[in-house]
């Protein structure tokens, strides 16, 4: 089916981005997400609202604490930015979004806002427990991943609202970050299941953890019990197996199209010897 | 050993060259036209309402809202067909428009043209129809079960839903397999595949001032203008069709293009404006054919030393609604169910099933790559059984020279099937290989790996099914500058014909090149030159270039004799020169201005006809093809025993198509071949419920991506030249494809110990192969 002509503003400033949303205008970014929406008639807009060159949505800004990325810029762009070589874990997502093409075009905002429970940036953020930064017309709030992500596809993002940025807190030490999407091909697909990791070790053992699953729960899951659970253990697979039907337990699949609930749960489990395997292989 | 010539040293300048593509540039550049870049004035967008039930009775069909759109230009039921409602392909069960039963979901109604894509769209969505639902049917085996609800037209039919049956009875299976020492057996199911050809299908229809020309993306000119005429009722003369740039076929614009014009062109004769119809890719999923969904049984028996005693087989195709390519399709399975072995007793019974479901068609392999699973899996858990290397399983029963296949045909030239084992088994290092494969599977924990292998033959050509269409003209022309003109009838989809049949004609006629230019194909050039299908281009169409060719370089030949007043000359480039003057010397433009000035006839046509074949339809007995291409490949798996998940880690693939016109695009047509069949093994799920296609976009239905093709590709061609064909050549634009799944298959079969019977192996699949369903 194909379009028909929606109306869409450029604005030039975030001021004037903030009145047309007011007016009820749709923020627009990459596109990648929200138009497949429209074509599918699953979303409506009356206004588009281009955000994706906004100045103020496109800064990125390292500080004493951390790393502020703008909601707009590109999978692309962050991959390749210096900046973002601090966060390994983000580097690794991001790489898997889907191809050169839906890099280039889509944004860590657009990806952040459709909050899809395969959202493949969602787990490389929920591990470095970012905190979103919203600007709408009564000022900037901001809130951590868990208070904004609210369910499959819903956010806190209130009308009027535009995702200003997202602030990485630099992880203390240096962790080691862990990302495996399963999927029925390599490229280009989205998440069956995904289990993202970031690992303190320290005299071969597991000093503590955090983990992250995407595509098994309404949204991004971080299973604090198995989080706790690994600290002090042996980076060996089979010191963990005790652990794959607790992180199995902890998920609450669906089944679609693209896979049952069944094998998404198992597999969510058995991600955790993979993640053992490439810790004992090594940095 | 069968002789083969393997890298003979090359006696040509043209052919054997890898040439790049005529046709890369301009696509490269996005130059080339498509269907749905060219535009008319005044024209309409057409587009069909249809039918949103698999099997029912038209109630009511009230299209006056979708008249009283005010952008509506022109609506078209059954009763407004011009000539006879019929898309003729190789029955004529198929309406263009259903009048009183529609019998699959997506089946056209009616059709209306509007002012825009968007007003069709939406005034499509206008059309109310009433529907008495009838019971349906949608799986084969319940569709041939007595009682079923009647699907198939009966005219079409054998009886009941049986569209087709097909046998071969060669020798006595029962001895067979009395004198086998092993035995095994098993059932195999596939689903659909979709071509999932870049560009969808789309024609226009304009009418002129003595009929219609019909531009479209396109495999067969000829079919489409059989189609066009039928629904206008006017004599082909008066019918013209023009290929565009056609961006992908592999079968699916066989048959498909002649529905699609023959809307557009009703359209068109009644509103007498050009009409394009354009699917976007949701239409095209829908309502296009599709690889045919099989239900697969094997038995097959060897001896203790590996030789083959006896096949026995029986298959099952779920064809849709209409037969469309069915028949032919079937065939052709048949014809390769025993796969490339010496087997002294086959029984093969193949089946085609009427359903309440999309029809199904051509798609590259064309009813082969089945049975082609089924009979590679099980040579795999023979050579499993017996304790033997399945490539030296192979090796054992593979048809040589003088060997007969399973139709009692005795193969007399151009076998280089042993060959290919040779090679693909040095190429691969194959021993070798074996060992490092068992080492990393001892060594890991939670990945193993496995090889898989697989040999086939191709029938090149049309077969003894359909002999009357295996033919093909050529006209040749050399203009009065020095260039020439080649026109044919069959089709670049990018495989690479022009450029191959382009190098045939440089060849004959000893000029460079790039003195050739390919004429648009347009079916008012030349005859009827059959379908660009079956892998018969190189070898039939460039027959007929060659029989041009020669015939022009006679007369060109002449003309030199004349003008340098010698009897033998000798060519350099574009120049002629005695040989015993090389002073006196005349270029390729002169010679071309003086045969202009001296009124001689400068073209010429040329004319091929497949070598004769035949065929006994009682026992399925008889020389079913005029020559087979073979192949030998090797694929090497990794899977994921956590998740599931598999890749192709390398891949080495061996073709015996006689002689390679053109080594790169040869290479291509490989490469190509082998990534389909990672998807139809791996990937490709098409989801279906009640005969509804659940999915139908690219996000759900997986084809593969580069990174899903082998880290280490290798593919090389041993040369078994065929004397039927120009230079030696054979087909080969199939034969990639029905290998390489097959291969996929085995190596996951061997990766987990399992046995893979159904496809895709998705990654649920290949954990139960991994956790012992076997
Ligand atoms: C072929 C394909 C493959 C894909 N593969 C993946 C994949 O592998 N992994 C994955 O996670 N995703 C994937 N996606 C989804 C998509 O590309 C990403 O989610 C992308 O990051 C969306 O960003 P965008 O800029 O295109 O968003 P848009 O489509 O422009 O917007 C998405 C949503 O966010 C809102 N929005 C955008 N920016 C803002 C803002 N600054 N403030 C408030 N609201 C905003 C929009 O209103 C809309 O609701 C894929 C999409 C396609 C089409």
């Amino acid at each position: 089916m194909r379009l028909r002509p929606i109306p869409a503003v450029k604005p030039r400033s975030l001021e004037e981005a903030l009145r047309y949303l007011e007016e009820g205008g749709r923020p627009l970014a990459g596109g990648t997400d929200l138009l497949v929406a429209i074509r599918k008639g699953q979303e409506k807009p009356e206004l588009l609202v281009y955000v994706g060159e906004l100045p103020e949505l496109r800064i990125l800004r390292e500080g004493p604490e951390g790393l502020e990325i703008g909601a707009a810029l590109t999978h692309a762009e962050l991959l390749v930015h210096p900046a973002t070589e601090r966060f390994p874990i983000l580097r690794a997502v991001l790489r898997t979004i889907g191809s050169p093409a839906i890099r280039a075009m889509g944004t860590l905002g657009g990806n952040l806002v459709t909050a899809s429970p395969a959202g493949d940036s969602l787990v490389a953020l929920s591990l470095l427990e970012a905190r979103v930064r919203l600007v709408g017309p009564r000022g900037e709030r901001e809130l951590p991943i868990p208070e904004f992500l609210v369910g499959p596809r819903k956010t806190a993002l209130e009308r009027g609202e535009l995702v200003r940025s997202v602030f990485l807190p630099y992880p203390e030490g240096h962790p080691r970050s862990f990302f495996r999407k399963v999927g029925r091909r390599r490229a280009l697909i989205i998440a069956v299941a995904s289990l993202g990791a970031l690992v303190w070790v320290r005299d071969g053992r597991v000093e503590r953890a955090r983990l992250a699953l995407g595509s098994v729960a309404p949204t991004v899951l971080r299973p604090r019990d198995v989080e706790e659970a690994l600290v002090g253990r042996p980076l060996a697979p089979e010191a963990w197996e005790d652990l794959v039907p607790v992180l199995s337990a902890a998920t609450q699949p669906i089944s679609d199209l693209r896979a049952t609930a069944e094998y998404r749960r198992k597999v969510a489990g058995r991600l955790l010897l993979a993640l053992a395997e490439a810790l004992q292989a090594g940095p | 050993m069968a002789k083969v010539l393997v890298r003979e040293a090359a006696r040509t300048q043209v052919v054997g060259q890898g040439v790049p593509r005529l046709d890369a540039e301009a696509k490269v550049k996005g130059q080339a036209r498509y269907a749905d870049d060219l535009s008319f004035p005044g024209m309409l967008y057409g587009k069909a309402i249809r039918s949103e039930r698999p099997h029912a009775r038209i109630r009511r069909l009230d299209l006056s809202r979708v008249l009283a759109h005010p952008k509506v230009a022109c609506v078209v039921t059954a009763k407004d067909i011009p000539g006879r409602n019929c898309v003729p392909i190789i029955y004529e069960d198929m309406p263009l428009l259903a009048e009183e039963i529609v019998r699959y979901v997506g089946e056209p109604i009616a059709l209306l043209a509007a002012e825009t894509r968007e007003d069709a769209e939406e005034a499509a969505r206008l059309a109310s129809i009433e529907y008495e639902d009838l019971p349906a049917v949608f799986d084969p085996l319940e569709a041939l079960r007595p009682g079923a609800p009647q699907v198939a037209v009966p005219t079409a039919a054998e009886r009941g839903n049986l569209f087709n049956h097909m046998v071969i009875r060669k020798g006595d299976v029962a001895r067979g397999f009395a004198e086998a020492d092993v035995i095994v057996e098993g059932e195999y199911r596939v689903g659909y595949q979709e071509h999932a050809y870049l560009e969808t299908q789309g024609v226009i229809a304009v009418p002129e001032e003595n009929g219609i020309a019909v531009y479209g993306t396109l495999q067969c000119p000829f079919y489409v203008q059989r189609a066009v005429a039928a629904v206008l009722g006017l004599p082909l003369s008066r019918v013209r069709v023009v290929q565009t740039a056609t961006g992908g076929g592999f079968g699916g614009k066989e048959d498909v293009p002649s529905q699609v014009a023959a809307m557009a062109a009703v359209l068109a004769w009644r509103s007498g404006r050009p009409v394009k119809v354009v699917y976007d890719r949701e239409e095209d999923i829908l309502t296009t054919s599709k690889r045919h969904p099989a239900i697969v049984r094997y038995k097959t028996g060897a001896k203790r030393d590996g030789t083959l005693t006896a096949v026995e087989v029986e298959f099952y195709y779920n064809a849709g609604a209409y037969q469309t390519l069915s028949s032919a399709v079937l065939w052709r399975g048949l014809v390769h169910a025993a796969g490339p072995y010496r087997i002294p007793h086959v029984k093969v019974d193949g089946y085609s099933v009427a359903t309440n479901t999309v029809p199904c068609g051509a798609f590259r392999g064309f009813g082969s790559p089945q049975v082609i699973f089924a009979h590679e899996a099980q040579m795999d858990e023979l050579a499993r059984r017996l304790g033997m290397d399945p490539l030296e399983l192979r090796q054992k029963n593979a048809l040589r020279e003088g060997d007969e296949t399973a139709t009692a045909q005795v193969l007399t030239e151009s076998v280089g099937l042993l060959s290919c084992i040779e090679r693909a088994k040095e190429l691969s290092r194959w021993e070798e290989r074996k060992q490092k494969v068992a080492e990393f599977n001892a060594r890991e924990r939670f990945r193993k790996r496995g090889l898989g292998v697989s040999t086939v033959m191709y029938g090149v050509g049309m077969g003894a099914k359909a002999p009357l269409l295996d033919k093909a003209g050529a006209y040749v022309k050399l203009e009065a500058d020095g260039s020439i003109t080649v026109a044919v009838g069959n089709t670049e989809m990018g495989q690479g014909a022009m450029t191959v049949l382009a190098q045939i004609a440089a060849e004959a006629l000893e000029v460079p090149l790039s003195v050739i230019q390919m004429a648009p194909v347009d079916t008012s050039r030349v005859p009827d030159s059959g379908p660009t299908v079956a892998s018969r281009t190189t070898t039939v169409q460039g027959l007929a270039v060659l029989d041009a060719a020669r015939k022009l370089k006679a007369k060109i030949n002449r003309a030199v004799q004349e003008i340098l007043g010698c009897p033998a000359f000798v060519v350099e480039g574009r120049s002629f020169c005695d040989p015993k003057d090389p002073r006196r010397r005349v270029t390729l433009e002169e010679v071309a201005r003086w045969m202009w000035v001296h009124n001689w006839d400068m073209g010429a046509t040329g004319w091929a006809e497949a070598a004769p074949v035949d065929w006994d339809p009682k026992t399925g007995l008889g020389n079913a093809y005029f020559v087979y291409a073979f192949a030998c490949h090797i694929a090497e798996v990794e899977v994921d025993i956590l998740t599931g998940e598999a890749h192709v880690r390398g891949f080495w693939a061996v073709h015996d198509s006689g002689r390679i016109v053109n080594p790169k695009t040869a290479w291509g047509q490989v490469a190509g071949g082998i990534a389909q069949g990672i998807g139809y093994a791996l990937l490709e799920e098409l989801q279906a419920k009640e005969g509804r296609i659940l999915y139908p976009t690219f996000t759900a239905y997986h084809i593969p991506t580069t990174l899903d093709m082998p880290e280490e590709l290798v593919i090389d061609f041993v040369e078994a030249p065929y004397s039927g064909g120009p230079y030696g050549a054979k087909g080969l634009g199939e034969v990639p494809l029905m290998a390489s799944h097959a291969a996929v298959a085995n190596a996951i079969s061997a990766a987990t110990g399992g046995r893979l019977r159904e496809y895709p192996a998705l990654p649920e699949r290949v954990l139960a192969l991994l956790e012992g369903e076997k």
